[in-house]
């Protein structure tokens, strides 16, 4: 499985720094193979007793969906060579969109009942729309989403979330406005936890390093939430209970689009650095602001997505630089490492400004591409290795 | 065959379009010496018509890409793009309006004098991923414009719902308030009425050009796409409506002659994507083996009508349709599109330009191969390039696997 061997390496590299924290341990077992379970019946129609419908993209308001009675899941690319998804994609879109299509044409989300996820790139749209010409499924739906925040957006935004609310309706979905608030509280206690294991990592007194993390982070896009709510009970007091991972490196931002891979922020600890917070898709910036205001629940989901960390699909360089430098301050990171899907055309189009502006500030930053053949480590390592040592590490 | 290169044109009207471009441009740099404020603004809109009926200067980056690539800029402009970090896997506009703005902008030896300095900005929200950024690093650029930050529903077209419109509606109100704001100038709606009316009737009219596309020998060719020009800058305007009326004027007679664009056609092929603005040429490639490009989907974008009655409704309806339309925001009605072209303009085969610089119109394509094979018994080629960057396309491929496509279609068709 493309992610099973996550909890071995972390054991292999950062066990050292475990040795008290085995009821964590056992913990990121569960939620582990929770995870694997979960990922391996996208594959066994029936095996999930929900209809299961697939997103691509973070700013998908997954409560909708499960607020019809489905499983929402942020369908897994991984690493896949992709050859069948040739026959219907170009080899100039991201390895993450090839992978995920190469997958479901090999038949490894025969229980994914469709898609619906928010425009928010051109390639998202595009694979969704391939998808429902290609792929079997009941729905293939992109949802637009407002880039302004204003009454008016809120109110087109209300009227096509309800119009993609009746249409899982009509997939035997039994959306209403009581299973929304019921699903909006699911989530936004997924997120608090998370945004509580963020501030533990900024702040260094996490027992576990980010790559560890963002596996959990991995759990919570697939596992049914209150599943995944149980299996993290009480799971922030052991955590701030536990001795912080002791770990020295020179602390920095990793920022990009989507990094499926831990195994890259584990190259990246093991060259000289220390992860202490991120911006990515597959990261922290989804899961800010944990929650939304609103007289409704409707209202309070749109105002979340309309007030979310803003990620460069949906809005400026500009306007992402705050967000940014406020990561940067908070955590005292020393340097940032991109890491973009090969052809992201929003990432790439901010980099060469955000890069301008945190030279402005002398903050150092480093680029490395996800391919589709997934990292080429000797390469990263070297790269990490150069850039540690110009920021002055061992 | 050269990498880059020119295309033969065969209609007298086209020829007249090199006096269009440069008055476009001309009167750009005299609106802005005048003080007119000039707007910068994406393709595809409803905002073109905003302008003209405010009598304000639109403007076009993104459609001043092709002229940069037809004055042999472009190259320049990419090595200034790429050299401030902007990828080589970035769209060719992005990087070519990007270097050219940080380039060459503003110097005496730029052809037709460039693009005026906006005053004002239009900055989709909508559209491709690339045309959005654009506008982004162009803000940065110009501080001192004033940047209307637009929105529009991205939806296909088939799912288009009240809502939509309502909001899209909502937005041209905005715009109209935000110009009358900044420029003083108050939007006359009568004068909307007519504008509107103008660009119906050139939309009307670019549709019977294609028309006579069905005729056999076609009088028209892919060739002769430059004549969009018009559609892009000059959309609600007499100029569009008189340049187009020649246009039409001669396409009919060549039809009613039966005068075809070459003396033998023998195949009649269909173009998809954006073709190579720096090898127009291209399209005259076929005519040694008789193929004429008949028809192509980028067209397609202008060809909607606008209901006159209620102009605020036609321009919202144009802003929402236009851009999914030729993308793959809207797969199935570029399909059934594509499809309906290659029926009634009875093509041979078609050649799909897998584009690195335009993934929205390339996702979807391969459907479009499967469909026309099976549905038509059209055979189509796959041709990689870009529709900016020379660099991606190899011409050495191009004709290897255009020579073994019209040679099938020869056997196929039983031509000796």
């Amino acid at each position: 499985m493309p992610f099973g061997f996550s909890l071995f390496l972390w054991r292999k590299y950062r066990g050292i720094y475990m040795m008290d924290t085995k009821n964590i341990s056992a913990r990121l077992d569960s939620i582990a193979h929770a995870r694997e379970k979960y990922e391996q019946n996208l594959s066994r129609p029936g095996a999930i007793p929900k209809k299961i419908i697939g997103y691509f993209c973070t700013y998908t308001p997954r409560e909708l969906i499960h607020a019809a009675g489905f499983l929402p899941v942020r369908v897994p690319g991984g690493h896949v060579r992709a050859e069948r998804a040739d026959s219907l994609v170009p080899s100039f879109i991201c390895p993450y969109m090839r992978a995920a299509t190469e997958r479901a044409l090999r038949g490894d989300f025969r229980a994914i009942s469709g898609i619906v996820t928010s425009y928010t790139c051109d390639v998202a749209c595009g694979v969704t729309n391939v998808w429902g010409e290609n792929i079997a499924g009941e729905i293939f739906k992109n949802i637009p989403l407002p880039y302004n925040d204003s009454s008016d957006s809120r109110t087109f935004l209300r009227s096509e979330l309800l119009d993609t609310a009746e249409k899982l309706n009509g997939l035997g979905g039994a959306f209403s406005l009581e299973s929304l608030a019921s699903s909006l509280d699911l989530y936004d206690r997924i997120r608090e936890l998370i945004l509580n294991l963020y501030t533990l990592l900024f702040e260094m007194r996490l027992p576990f390093s980010a790559d560890t993390l963002a596996s959990i982070l991995g759990a919570s896009e697939i596992v049914e939430p209150e599943e995944f709510l149980a299996l993290t009970h009480d799971f922030i007091d052991e955590v701030k209970g536990a001795p912080p991972d002791a770990y020295e490196g020179i602390p920095v931002i990793v920022s990009g689009s989507l990094v499926e891979e831990p195994r890259a922020f584990i190259i990246i600890e093991q060259s000289g650095g220390r992860i202490v917070g991120d911006d990515l898709c597959t990261g922290f910036r989804p899961h800010v602001p944990a929650r939304g205001k609103g007289k409704d629940p409707m209202d309070a989901l749109i105002d979340r997505l309309l007030r979310r960390f803003p990620c460069p699909s949906r809005s400026r360089a500009v306007g992402r630089l705050p967000f940014l430098f406020d990561l940067i301050g908070h955590t005292n990171a020393r340097g940032v490492i991109f890491l973009f899907q090969k052809f992201c055309t929003p990432h790439l189009a901010d980099y060469p400004i955000i890069v301008e502006e945190l030279k402005k500030h002398d903050i150092p930053s480093m680029l490395f591409e996800i391919e589709e053949t997934g990292f080429a480590e000797g390469q990263l390592r070297t790269r990490c290795e150069g850039f540690f040592e110009m920021l002055g590490g061992s | 065959m050269e990498k880059t290169q020119k295309s033969k044109k065969r209609l007298k009207t086209a020829k007249e379009l090199t006096q269009i471009i440069t008055d476009f441009y001309l009167e750009g740099h005299r609106a802005k010496a005048e003080g007119k404020p000039v707007g910068w603004m994406p393709p595809m809109n409803g905002a073109i018509e905003i302008f003209y009926a405010m009598d304000l200067e639109p403007a076009f980056p993104e459609n001043w890409s092709p002229v940069c690539a037809a004055f042999g800029l472009t190259p320049g402009d990419f090595s200034v793009a790429e050299g401030m970090g902007f990828s080589q896997d970035l769209c060719g506009y992005l990087r070519n309006i990007t270097g050219f703005i940080y380039g060459v902008f503003g110097k005496d030896t730029v052809p037709l004098g460039g693009l005026p300095e906006p005053d004002i900005l239009l900055s989709p929200g909508a559209g491709c991923i690339p045309a959005m950024k654009i506008f982004h690093i162009i803000e940065r650029r110009f501080p001192n414009a004033k940047v209307f930050y637009a929105d529009l529903p991205q939806v296909a077209v088939e799912d288009i719902k009240k809502h939509h419109l309502d909001y899209a509606k909502q937005e041209i109100h905005r715009l109209i308030d935000f110009l009358t704001s900044i420029t003083k100038r108050k939007m006359d709606y009568d004068r909307l009425a007519e504008v509107v009316r103008l660009s119906d009737e050139a939309c009307a009219l670019w549709d019977e050009i294609c028309s006579y596309r069905r005729f056999i020998p076609t009088p028209i060719s892919a060739a002769e796409i430059g004549i969009m020009f018009v559609m892009v800058t000059r959309q609600g305007t007499q100029i569009a409506v008189d340049f187009l009326t020649k246009v039409r004027d001669e396409v009919r007679e060549r039809a009613e002659g039966k005068i075809g664009i070459i003396e033998n056609e023998k195949l009649r092929l269909f173009w998809d994507n954006i073709p190579l603005w720096y090898n127009m040429g291209l399209f005259n490639y076929f005519e040694k083996m008789g193929g004429v490009v008949v028809a192509e989907t980028y067209s397609a974008a202008w060809s909607i009508r606008l209901d006159v009655k209620n102009p605020l409704d036609a321009l919202a309806m144009k802003s929402l349709m236009s851009y999914p339309l030729v993308s793959c925001v809207s797969i199935k009605k570029r399909k059934e599109m594509v499809l309906k072209a290659c029926r009634e303009y009875s093509i041979d085969g078609a050649i799909l330009h897998r584009n690195k610089s335009c993934v929205p119109i390339t996702l979807g394509q391969m459907d479009i191969k499967r469909e026309l094979e099976e549905k038509l018994g059209i055979p189509s080629v796959i041709i990689d390039a870009d529709h900016m960057d020379e660099r991606n396309f190899s011409v050495a491929q191009f004709q290897t696997r255009v020579d073994a496509f019209m040679e099938m279609l020869h056997e196929k068709k039983g031509i000796t």
